[in-house]
């Protein structure tokens, strides 16, 4: 019996998950099995789209549905939580299982702090995650870097540091260090990434680690939670899936693995925040690439912090209504909102009609700001030090006593 | 609870932006980004986010009405398509007009005007292109042999100049600015010209403000700059042009010399050599324009102008050059593609070329009228001015009475339409006049295709059912057809149906088909089924050009139509918001995009306000020969003094009730851009 802080190798029973599944197609068979165990009421997680280029989300209610999601898609950029939000009324009323990459397993923690999500009735599937790679730049890159016609890939992944592909006559990886000098590779944020595991979900679950013979061909499971003892327990005992504990050198490697991964993104935070520069030349670098703003207001509608019904952004007293670009307030209001409590998803930037480095500037605010609070978002219930959490209270508390912080930090 | 995407490309401009639209439970709950797209990559503008906000607004029309003693009554499909049938069977062929429609997807179009030659035997079809670009394509085909944007959106972060003249981007093609914004990133100098200093005049390394209708002037005086330094192209003037030494002579002229050029257009003329300078430094120069150029009384010169200027400098035919005309609505490059216009059957093969017109009539089974037809110009004037050659229209998607320059004349010309048939998915300004509604479907509820301006044929995929008994456009043009017998030729099953019919006679199209455009789409010309479509036209020849060449006019600056005077004097423009869509009939139910911008205004010069004693807000009377409209005064230094600005969206302050209806005298594009106005201050109630 697996218990919290467990480490095991598991794998689907059922040979067809395990041939199409990735890494013994565990993760489908866990999915499988809790929903065929009632434990859940849907799953929501990612399909192939149009092409491999395109991850969309997919809720799958029927487990013989649930090979539609196998396989992972180092192209798929998207940040799932904030449609539970949206679309599921935060599963307040029905349970639901989702597979959740780092950011989203933060940003999960972030909209459950602020009631948006009750984590109550769901059951996160941790994915670890090293990255992904825009679409758009991954053809570019596919065709200008390797060579290949994009249409013509068939696979791809991340593995020992590189980006392979597997088109129609070969085989092709190229180091991701390499990739990324060149302006290619992983999303910025990605490359300052440091939440590999996401050891905050009930399961995480991922490939490195798993050695000997087992290797390719089972999932490395780290027990997270008593949810995800159950799962795992459940699973195996109705046959769903095999578990063996793993291989001590394994267990090294993967500590090694994750080490190197903070290491490499401790060099990128040193790197793109250094280019921010300090002080009023990171104000004017601020303020020369926000005068690009359309006000699509697609960095708020994406930010998985944002959820307040009445946003200070749209008051006219605060930020003119209909102004392209919008008066600087706009930007304030959002960094001094988000800040302490931004996971650096990158959604912001990504979705950024105008490409204005939004979750760069956000992400080198919470750093400095995790320095002087101690507050680190994503990680646990624990409050934030700035960003309203409690709407309608905060608010409130604003407009009586003209400060809205829930501490004070100047104490 | 079912939950799923369905990507599809957006509703509102030409650029053609791919989003998802989020569905729930059968309906369309939300939007969502769409990564893959190679033109928008997951990226949209307030109007593409919030595009599922008017699908389910309450008003939708959900039946077919009828007009009987002055009021719309609800009405059955059979009803409506027996009346209409019976109206329209008593008139002659051309004593119809058919207006398609730049909303409506190709094959709403494609069967339309089908209908329209086929079963009407009316030569008169045309559709609101008319009003924006009909000036690029009359003026591109002239020059270059193909009227469309000559290179790609993608494209334009590569060049190392780009030359903006009359398209605020920022504004109208979100998406096209943010690749102009790339460029820039990229170390390329950007050049806007526009008499308002627009969000995307605000980005530029060097803004032109040149006095409105002077752009030929500017173009004219910038090529002899050009020709004196010696910076022509002569290799391509050479190799690839014709008629070269007959437009030398012209602009060479001492009245189009920087000092003269300077006083007419009124911007120094420093700037204009500093422009010229940087386009001979750039290895690559793109020219980026939209309704700046074309809604002048001289549209087709002013494209053409824009055209010889990268002749000059052999910016043609290579990716980061070329002539980018930014269309304005989703469709109205598929529109015309399809040949909803009154001289083109589908791929601009002519009405005026025999052979032309009997394959059509061999694949179509019919007789086809073999005459060019009437512009959307002339039918409202003759409706209103001679009301006996024409009868009856039939209107699919669109709103001229708010679109149309000079209200008063359309409000006469369709009271005289006999029998008005209104095809839509909301209750307009204009099916007030309609004799017969129809409901038909809106983008999020139909499969079929649309091109955006670069060419780029994109699918538009179905995601819930229409309001009511609502049908697709084309399905209620075939029962229609169907009605009147011929529903032989109108006996399509699907949208895919109608493609590949209208592929199999249009080469532009003859290699696509819906299998072929489902991820990325395919961009025209791509005629066989290998052909991987064209990103940049006329890299080896200008195709449809005698001898392959691109070919040199000389021509003259003219001033607008109305020039001020004492009695008006100032020049109003028209234009955009971002936060709208042409006459806001989509745009203005979406509670987020009005919230931002609930009513027109009319931009002053901070100066001239001073004059005239105006202060921001104050609600004033613009006043021209055509009419007079209410607004709100937005004092700014943006605008250049001496011209004003009014946004077109809104119903409740039209400005066309005083805009001045000249034509293009080629094209048939209104001077929307240049009137002769004076401002009255109301007195206090």
């Amino acid at each position: 019996m697996a218990a919290k802080g467990d480490m095991v190798y598991a794998w689907s029973t059922n040979e067809d998950m395990l041939a199409k599944g990735e890494c013994g197609g565990a993760v489908t068979a866990l999915l499988k099995y809790a929903l065929e165990s009632k434990m859940v009421d849907g799953v929501l997680t990612v399909k192939k789209g149009v092409d491999l280029y395109d991850a969309q989300p997919v809720f799958i209610t029927d487990p013989a549905d649930i090979a539609k999601a196998a396989g992972s898609l180092h192209c798929g950029t998207l940040l799932l939580p904030k449609l539970i939000k949206k679309y599921f009324n935060g599963a307040k009323d029905m349970k639901i299982a989702i597979t959740l990459k780092g950011c989203d397993a933060m940003a999960m923690y972030e909209l459950a702090k602020r009631n948006q999500i009750n984590l109550d009735n769901v059951l996160m599937i941790g994915l670890n995650c090293g990255g992904s790679v825009e679409p758009g730049m991954a053809r570019e890159m596919i065709e200008k870097k390797y060579g290949v016609n994009p249409d013509d890939v068939h696979k791809e992944e991340i593995d020992k540091g590189q980006f392979i592909i597997e088109y129609e006559g070969g085989e092709k990886g190229i180091a991701m260090d390499e990739l990324e000098e060149e302006g290619y590779g992983r999303r910025l944020n990605c490359q300052r990434c440091k939440l590999k595991i996401p050891r905050q979900t009930d399961l995480a679950c991922g490939n490195w680690g798993v050695i000997g013979p087992k290797a390719g061909k089972a999932t490395f499971v780290e027990v997270c939670s008593d949810k995800g003892a159950e799962l795992l327990n459940k699973a195996e005992k109705a046959q769903a899936i095999a578990t063996e504990p793993p291989i001590p050198k394994g267990l090294e490697i993967r500590g090694k693995i994750e080490k190197s991964m903070f290491r490499l993104a401790d060099k990128a935070r040193a790197h793109q925040f250094g280019a921010l520069g300090d002080g009023e030349a990171r104000l004017k670098f601020i303020l020369d690439e926000t005068s690009r703003c359309i006000k699509c207001y697609q960095c708020i509608e994406n930010c998985p912090i944002c959820y307040c019904e009445e946003c200070s952004t749209k008051k006219s007293h605060l930020v003119a209504h209909g102004q392209v670009p919008p008066p600087f307030m706009f930007h304030l209001i959002r960094y001094s909102h988000i800040a302490d409590s931004c996971i650096n998803c990158g959604q912001c930037q990504e979705l950024c009609a105008m490409d204005i480095p939004n979750s760069l500037f956000m992400h080198a605010l919470q750093v400095e700001m995790e320095k002087m609070f101690g507050f680190t978002p994503g990680i646990n219930m624990d409050l934030p030090v700035l960003a309203l959490v409690e709407e309608k209270t905060e608010r409130a508390r604003l407009s009586s006593t003209g400060t809205d912080q829930i501490f004070n930090i100047f104490k | 609870m079912e939950f799923k995407y369905v990507p599809t490309t957006c509703p509102f401009c030409g650029t053609g932006c791919s989003f998802n639209l989020v569905v729930k439970d059968g309906k369309v709950v939300g939007t969502a980004p769409f990564h893959r797209s190679p033109v928008n990559e997951g990226k949209v503008c307030q109007k593409g986010a919030n595009a599922n906000e008017f699908v389910n607004a309450h008003d939708r029309i959900k039946t077919p009405l009828i007009k009987k003693d002055g009021k719309f009554v609800e009405a059955t499909w059979e009803e409506a398509y027996k009346l209409i049938a019976s109206k329209l069977g008593q008139y002659s062929g051309e004593q119809i007009a058919v207006i398609g429609s730049a909303r409506a997807s190709n094959e709403d179009n494609y069967a339309l005007q089908k209908f329209a030659r086929c079963v009407m035997q009316t030569p008169n079809i045309d559709h609101c292109a008319r009003l924006c670009h009909a000036s690029t394509v009359e003026g591109l085909t002239q020059i270059f042999g193909s009227g469309a944007m000559t290179n790609s959106i993608s494209d334009l972060a590569d060049t190392n100049c780009a030359f903006i003249i009359g398209s605020n981007n920022f504004e109208a093609h979100p998406l096209i600015g943010r690749r102009i914004m790339q460029a820039k990133a990229n170390g390329a100098k950007i050049i806007v010209c526009d008499p308002r200093r627009t969000a995307t005049a605000k980005q530029a390394d060097l803004y032109i403000q040149q006095n409105s209708g002077t752009d030929i002037a500017l173009l004219n005086g910038m090529m002899q700059y050009i020709i004196k330094n010696g910076w022509e192209n002569k290799e391509f003037i050479q190799n690839r042009t014709l008629g070269y030494e007959e437009f030398k002579a012209c602009v060479m002229q001492d009245k189009y010399s920087l000092e003269n050029v300077s006083k007419v257009t009124g911007v120094p003329a420093e700037d204009i050599k500093t422009a010229c300078e940087w386009i001979h430094e750039a290895d690559k120069t793109a020219a980026v324009y939209s309704l700046g150029v074309t809604q002048h009384i001289v549209g087709v010169d002013n494209v053409c102008s824009v055209g010889f200027l990268q002749m000059l400098t052999g910016n043609m035919g290579k990716p980061g050059t070329g002539v980018n005309a930014l269309r304005g609505q989703n469709n109205v490059q598929g529109a015309c593609d399809m040949g909803a216009l009154p001289d083109s059957l589908p791929g601009y093969q002519k009405v005026s070329d025999a052979a032309a017109v009997k394959k059509f009539e061999d694949a179509w089974g019919c007789k086809v009228p073999a005459k060019v037809g009437i512009t959307i110009p002339e039918m409202f004037e003759t409706f209103d001015k001679e009301p006996s050659k024409l009868k009856a229209m039939y209107l699919m998607g669109e709103n001229p009475i708010l679109s149309e320059p000079d209200i008063a004349a359309i409000d006469r010309a369709l009271k005289n339409v006999e029998f008005l048939v209104v095809q839509d998915i909301f209750l307009t300004e204009t099916s007030e006049y309609a004799d017969v509604i129809l409901p038909a479907t809106c983008y999020a509820e139909k499969d079929g295709t649309q091109t955006n301006t670069e060419r780029r044929v994109q699918k538009l995929r179905k995601a819930q059912e229409g309001p009511g008994i609502a049908k697709n456009d084309w399905q209620i043009i075939a029962d229609l057809a169907a009605e009147m017998g011929h529903a032989d030729k109108f006996a399509w099953k699907n949208a895919s149906e109608i493609f590949d019919e209208m592929a199999a006679l249009t080469p532009l199209y003859g290699g696509m088909d819906y299998d072929r455009i489902n991820s990325e789409g395919l961009q025209w010309p791509c005629p066989t089924k290998e052909h991987m479509g064209t990103k940049v036209l006329h890299a080896e020849k200008f195709n449809g050009m005698p001898d392959g060449k691109a070919k040199f006019l000389p021509i003259e600056h003219r001033s607008p139509a109305e020039v001020t005077d004492a009695e008006y004097p100032f020049a109003l423009t028209t234009g955009a918001t971002i936060w709208h869509s042409q006459s806001g009939t989509m745009s203005r139910r979406s509670e987020s995009l009005n919230n931002e911008c609930p009513r027109s205004w009319i931009e002053i010069n901070t100066e001239d306000a001073k004059e005239l004693n105006i202060k921001n807000g104050d609600v004033i009377t613009a006043c021209s020969r055509s009419g007079e409209v209410n607004a709100p005064a937005k004092v700014t230094p943006d605008i250049k003094k001496g011209v004003m600005f009014m946004p077109y969206h809104f119903s409740e302050s039209r400005v066309n009730l005083i805009t001045n209806p000249s034509c293009d005298p080629v094209s048939g594009t209104p001077e929307l851009k240049v009137c002769a106005i004076n401002i009255k201050i109301p007195k206090e109630a």
